[in-house]
């Protein structure tokens, strides 16, 4: 109980941490999974069942799974950082060994119970891991390129493993956000360039091992109509799909593109077409509004956080979530190539419910704890 | 930042009498405060970039979806701008398109104006994938002045023709027939020739409208229930490896078709390419002895005449000879059955004899009066029924169950609407109607005998041989029909065509399902049965669960007070049995 009651901050007691939880904000989250309950059940042509009753049944579950993770002291999540992100290592080995293939891509852990999918764990590993390794290193130490080749190998080394499933857009992510993490820990800008040099040499001898699958997908990007019934029949559905809402959509359970199975696994990462065909673009600039709020209290929250923890796993967190949102969303609408991204709260799947409303936990954590100062070595200050 | 006290003060946890320690933590200095503020610049930065970002998905979306506003604004004015007409569009009642025409230019030559025929021949060789070099050059090599080169060019092959400014290359004019929903709509839509004039479907029997142009031809479809339908119809033909099938769903109060499929099908934009089996519309050009479902007429017959009461009972004790016929039945109960019981069994003795006591004149008359002697007028080709001349009484007895009578899927369809909806036949239609007002119907049977017709098709579904269509938490009521193939003059036992006729909600009827299959081939699941009922009623079952969303109709409670009042079959049966929808 000591992680939930600190002696030496008498006032925070469990109650009072639960009625300083953001409630604006899980009132937010909640309103977005709502949304997708109702695509959900379009997606089902009109029935709850399969999607949307068992996506609910998730997320009443992860809404208790936030709250408990968010009244944690952030300084426990500072403390597990480490071996978080080992074991999510390790789980990913285990996916390489003998994880469950799944179209194609080896991903899946078959826990019997569940399945689970590491790589979508790795999202919120290394985000806690690199705002810890952060938080240890002295100020003046961030200019010394040789202190940034461990949290570099930290995030390669799962990028890697990730890219090996294959799963180009997780990969992406980890990079990404990686990137945006050493950003904020104030890395020389000179570094980003070296390393941005570096990428470009190496991008002709990546493309090289790139599989055929994901070539095909990245040169149909560049031009879908060149392969409409094949590689660029996902792109150009979801084009015609959100295109064919128009301004204000078909309506409700109207659609046509994603009804009459033209998108397949409309339930998963393509879910905004059905938005896009039944709600038009309204109802697309309208979600991704809400998402641009939630975006704007996350970075709001790492603004206000008086630990340096908590800004780097505020930001990290609130840095994955929109990497989420961006690349999914631009995926649908023909502006990236097709990759394997959910769009957050709103697709339907398991491990990605939990692990974006863990990630609100943590935010969550962040506002609660924000005024609990951090020494480099995870002792509360005060 | 440099005032502890005052960022003590601003925690709302904060007691009032909570006082901050003396020894509050020291402001960070120098590098430190450096670190900070440097990491609040960049956050800001951060969520500026990603703002950004944000803001170009949104104005992608805005540009995708703003698209199609655009592109319909230019169509409009284009049309109008164009004297002569394109062949008119085929859209679903909601305006889906289903046939449109696309710009397709046709290429020719004047091979006098050619002087580099070899060049001009390898040029057009890389641009035209249909065409090899030596026979472009071969056209080009004549002393006409006039030869085809290829038709219904793409823009891209118009473009990149035009782009070798060959002297003598000219293209003429034309569009192209487009389907977007392809196999989906084919057997109502149809197809056209190379000329664009209509071969078969509404592209033949609208041909002079369509060819003037000026509105889309809208029809009764549905694509989405059109959808529905013909998935789960395919489902059952791979299940049962059937040979064909055939769907209607049909608007009970004013005989408009929402859906019309035959299985198998065929891709209009390629009909060359399809086998007549493909071609032959199963649901309204082909004739069939559907079978029991035909007891629907007969019992609402017999009810309507007055010729027997629902508490009217008939000798089903055993097998029914004919001359040299021998009638049977497929469950024999081996009693005196009830008129209800008849029709929930699907008893073919009680059924002849009920048939018998009404005699070939009142059951001529009624078919006659359903539509059924002749083909309707529809706006599909539609097959000529066939039946018995003259019209004997073994004829009588065996109509009564379905077999003496070929008649399509259509005509079944728009003859059961009117025996449910109240008791009006409406002609059948696959053309919207725009007007809202129903057609002039005619009416064939009293209001009365419509609801008792409704009552008993729902006891098939509670406890008949229609069980497999019920539980589908609709109200669903219907008739099941297995019958017997004619080959040469006798009836196939291994031969089936198995239907189910469902209607919902029974209680107040909308809409008419009619699924069909031909040879159907029962398995373990059926425990080999390949009867209307085990093969057919389920695939109902699982439309109606499908299209009621759509079309907006509630599930309900089958079990409440005013649901089983108003499906109460009322007579008491001669063994006292009340036969309640239980």
């Amino acid at each position: 109980m000591r992680w939930l009651y600190d002696p030496s901050r008498p006032q925070q007691t469990l109650s009072v941490k639960l009625l300083s939880i953001n409630w604006p904000l899980v009132a937010l989250i909640t309103t977005v999974a709502c949304i997708g309950f109702a695509l959900l059940y379009s997606a089902g042509n009109g029935n709850w069942y399969p999607w949307a009753s068992r996506q609910a049944v998730r997320f009443l579950v992860a809404v208790l799974v936030m709250l408990a993770v968010a009244v944690v002291d952030i300084r426990l999540w500072l403390r597990v950082a480490y071996g978080f992100y080992a074991v999510t290592i390790l789980l990913l080995i285990a996916v390489e060994l003998r994880g469950a293939i799944g179209m194609g891509a080896q991903r899946w852990i078959d826990l019997g119970v569940i399945q689970i999918q590491p790589s979508e764990f790795m999202k919120i590993a290394l985000v806690m891991v690199l705002a810890r390794y952060f938080n240890g290193l002295p100020s003046e130490d961030i200019g010394k390129p040789w202190k940034l080749v461990v949290p570099a190998l930290l995030i390669l080394a799962p990028a890697a493993m990730v890219l090996k499933q294959p799963d180009l857009g997780t990969a992406t992510m980890l990079v990404i956000s990686g990137a945006a993490m050493f950003f904020l820990a104030g890395v020389r800008l000179w570094t980003f360039g070296v390393v941005l040099a570096a990428a470009a040499a190496v991008v002709p001898f990546a493309w090289h091992h790139l599989r055929d699958y994901q070539k095909k997908r990245i040169l149909t990007f560049l031009n879908p109509e060149s392969d409409p019934l094949g590689a660029g029949y996902h792109s150009l559905q979801a084009k015609i799909a959100v295109g064919s809402g128009g301004i204000s959509g078909k309506g409700f359970l109207s659609g046509t593109q994603a009804h009459l199975s033209f998108l397949p696994e409309r339930q998963t990462d393509f879910i905004f077409t059905i938005l896009g065909e039944e709600f038009g673009m309204v109802g697309g600039l309208m979600l991704l509004v809400l998402y641009a709020v939630v975006f704007v209290y996350g970075y709001a929250i790492a603004f206000r956080s008086r630990s340096h923890f908590g800004r780097l796993l505020a930001f990290g967190i609130t840095t994955n979530l929109f990497l989420y949102v961006f690349i999914n969303v631009a995926m649908v609408i023909g502006l990236l190539p097709v990759v394997g991204v959910p769009l957050p709260l709103v697709s339907y799947g398991g491990t990605s419910m939990l692990t974006v409303m863990f990630g609100f936990g943590l935010l969550m954590s962040v506002y609660v704890h924000r005024d609990v100062r951090i020494s480099r070595h995870g002792e509360a200050e005060s | 930042m440099t005032r502890p006290t005052d960022d003590l003060r601003d925690d709302p946890c904060r007691p009032r009498h909570y006082r901050p320690p003396a020894s509050a933590p020291v402001p960070p200095e120098g590098p430190a405060q450096d670190a900070i503020e440097l990491s609040h610049t960049r956050l800001l930065i951060t969520g500026a970039l990603f703002l950004l970002a944000f803001i170009v998905i949104g104005a992608r979306l805005v540009e995708v979806a703003g698209f199609k506003a655009g592109d319909v604004h230019f169509a409009s004015s284009r049309a109008a701008a164009k004297p002569l007409a394109t062949r008119a569009d085929i859209v679903d009642r909601n305006g889906v398109l289903l046939a449109t025409t696309l710009d397709a230019p046709s290429l020719f030559a004047n091979p006098k104006l050619i002087d580099d025929k070899r060049g001009a021949a390898r040029k057009l060789a890389a641009i035209l994938p249909k065409l090899t070099e030596s026979e472009i050059y071969e056209r080009l090599n004549s002393d006409k002045s006039f030869v085809w080169l290829d038709r219904r060019l793409t823009p891209r092959q118009e473009n990149a023709v035009n782009r070798l400014g060959i002297a003598g290359l000219q293209f003429q004019g034309e569009g192209k027939r487009v389907y977007p929903e392809g196999h989906l709509t084919a057997h109502v839509v149809g197809y056209v020739g190379v000329d664009d004039n209509g071969l078969a479907g509404i592209e033949r029997s609208f041909d002079q409208t369509l060819m003037r142009g000026d509105q889309p031809v809208p029809l009764s479809l549905d694509v989405r229930l059109q959808y529905i339908l013909r998935s789960e119809i395919a489902r059952q033909m791979t299940e049962f490896k059937a040979i064909g099938a055939a769907g209607v769903i049909m608007d009970v109060r004013d005989g408009e078709v929402l859906a019309l499929v035959s299985l198998p099908d065929f891709d209009p934009a390629d009909p060359g390419a399809a086998s007549p089996a493909e071609l032959f519309n199963r649901a309204a050009l082909g004739t069939y002895e559907m079978g029991s479902v035909l007891k629907i007429f007969n019992t609402a017959m017999v009810l309507d005449d007055r010729v027997a009461t629902l508490g009217s009972s008939f000798d089903a004790t055993k097998p029914l000879q004919v001359g040299r016929f021998v009638i049977h039945d497929y469950e024999p109960k081996k009693r005196w059955l009830t008129v209800p019981e008849i029709f929930e069994y699907s008893s073919n003795i009680g059924s002849a004899r009920m048939a018998a006591e009404a005699g070939a004149d009142r059951q001529r008359a009624f078919f006659t009066r359903l539509d059924l002697l002749h083909a309707p007028a529809f706006e599909l080709p539609e097959g000529t029924p066939l039946y018995p001349n003259p019209w004997r009484p073994i004829n009588v007895m065996t109509i009564a169950f379905g077999h003496g009578v070929s008649i399509s899927p259509l005509q079944l369809a728009a003859g059961a609407s009117a025996v449910v909806n109240g008791g009006v036949y409406y002609p059948p239609t696959v053309i919207k109607r725009t007007d809202g007002t129903p057609p002039n119907g005619h009416r064939v049977i009293s209001a009365t005998t419509s609801t008792d017709m409704r009552r008993l098709m729902r006891l098939v579904v509670e406890g008949g041989t229609g069980r497999l269509a019920g539980g589908s938490g609709y109200l669903i009521g219907g008739k099941t029909g297995t019958a017997e193939k004619d080959a040469d003059g006798h009836y196939e036992t291994h031969k089936l065509l198995s239907s189910f006729l469902g209607v919902f909600p029974i209680n107040d009827p909308r809409f008419l399902v009619l699924v069909m299959l031909d040879e159907p081939h029962g398995d373990v699941r059926t425990s080999g049965f390949a009867t209307g009922g085990m093969v057919a009623a389920p695939a109902v079952k699982r439309i109606v669960m499908r299209m009621a969303p759509i079309v907006g109709i509630p599930p309900i409670d089958q079990n409440s007070p005013e649901i089983r009042r108003s499906l109460m079959v009322g007579l008491p049966n001669p063994q006292g049995r009340k036969l309640a929808a239980n």
